[in-house]
């Protein structure tokens, strides 16, 4: 697999973490979410195609949704997490630390093993 | 950037293609609820940029960097469809979501091809099983008689009447129970084949539903 493809695969893993997080502070709308996420990380996301992601995670019940008229010339959509959502949130999270965490132990033990050898 | 009557005309052009396309497989309800968000979008994007070098150039870019209406579209498909199918597991979802996963690339198509073979074949067992009682000397096992080794011959085949001279019917109403059992279990095999590999696509995302651009 070419690393780029694994890079992709990657990052798109990641985004439905990356977009509970971005609510999790509080209500946004699509355009908001996406801006937070370029901000804050090399996710950018095809702009026309997060409002699907966004519409499953709300059909998931993770995320809810309304509209808000007065707040702009125009409405706006805001999403918000739910109290499954925030649950779900609490568990990725453990579960992304434990991973990091791993995944760094082998880097480590990788490594030790690279400087003995060179050592030898 | 406050849009011209040209300006307002390609941004309503583009809405009305999107709605065209959602309207094909969503309920109108939602998909109106859908391109309204849309509008919002490119209406917050319009509002903070500048007509430079000139508005439609800006406006384009806007369009450019929201994708293709058609495109956009084909991730709320892909979205909506794999998830309900994978959910729900009704055939109506399963066979829409194929259809969608199909039409996106060459391992959604090779897929949509095999559960495609699967489904017929599966349910050709089924009918031939079911109208065996209405049509005895029709369908069944046909055995070669020429063969030099009767009976035990490849050329046998099942189905709808003698295709050749010299053939004769076996199994008789076994053929009932064999097919209905080899035909539904074809089936089975398939729809869960089917719903494996949407879990499996819905795991790793449909790649147009997200472009990454690579880290800088």
């Amino acid at each position: 697999m070419p690393l780029e493809t694994w890079l992709e695969q990657l990052r798109r893993g990641t985004l439905d973490l990356a977009i509970l997080l971005t609510v999790s502070a509080g209500p946004r709308y699509g355009l908001a979410i996406i801006q937070h996420l370029e901000e804050f990380t090399d996710l950018v996301v095809a702009e026309g195609t997060i409002y699907p992601i966004l519409g499953r995670l709300t059909r998931e019940g993770l995320l809810e949704s309304s509209w808000v008229e007065d707040e702009a010339p125009h409405p706006r959509k805001y999403y918000r997490l739910t109290r499954q959502g925030a649950s779900r949130l609490a568990h990725m999270k453990t579960e992304w630390r434990s991973f990091v965490e791993k995944i760094d132990r082998l880097m480590k033990a990788d490594s030790a093993a690279e400087r003995s050898q060179r050592e030898a | 950037m406050k849009l011209s009557e040209v300006g307002e005309s390609r941004v309503n052009g583009y809405l009305f293609v999107l709605e065209r396309s959602l309207v094909s497989f969503l309920p109108r309800d939602t998909a109106r609820d859908a391109v309204r968000e849309i509008d919002s979008h490119l209406r917050d994007r319009i509002a903070v940029v500048d007509a430079a070098p000139d508005e439609r150039t800006a406006l384009e870019k806007i369009l450019s960097d929201l994708g293709p209406p058609r495109r956009v579209a084909q991730a709320y498909s892909v979205e909506r469809s794999v998830d309900e199918a994978v959910m729900t597991g009704k055939t109506f979802a399963i066979v829409s979501a194929v259809w969608h996963v199909a039409m996106s690339g060459v391992t959604g198509f090779l897929m949509g091809f095999l559960a495609f073979c699967g489904y017929m074949i599966g349910a050709a067992f089924v009918i031939l099983g079911i109208m065996k009682p209405f049509f005895p000397d029709q369908i069944g096992f046909w055995v070669n008689d020429d063969s030099a080794l009767k009976g035990f011959d490849l050329s046998w085949r099942m189905g709808l009447g003698p295709g050749v001279r010299h053939e004769h019917l076996v199994g008789g109403y076994w053929v009932v129970p064999i097919c209905l059992g080899v035909g539904f279990g074809i089936l089975y095999l398939t729809h869960r084949g089917v719903r494996a590999f949407l879990r499996w696509w819905r795991r790793r995302r449909a790649p147009f539903s997200v472009s990454v651009r690579p880290a800088l």
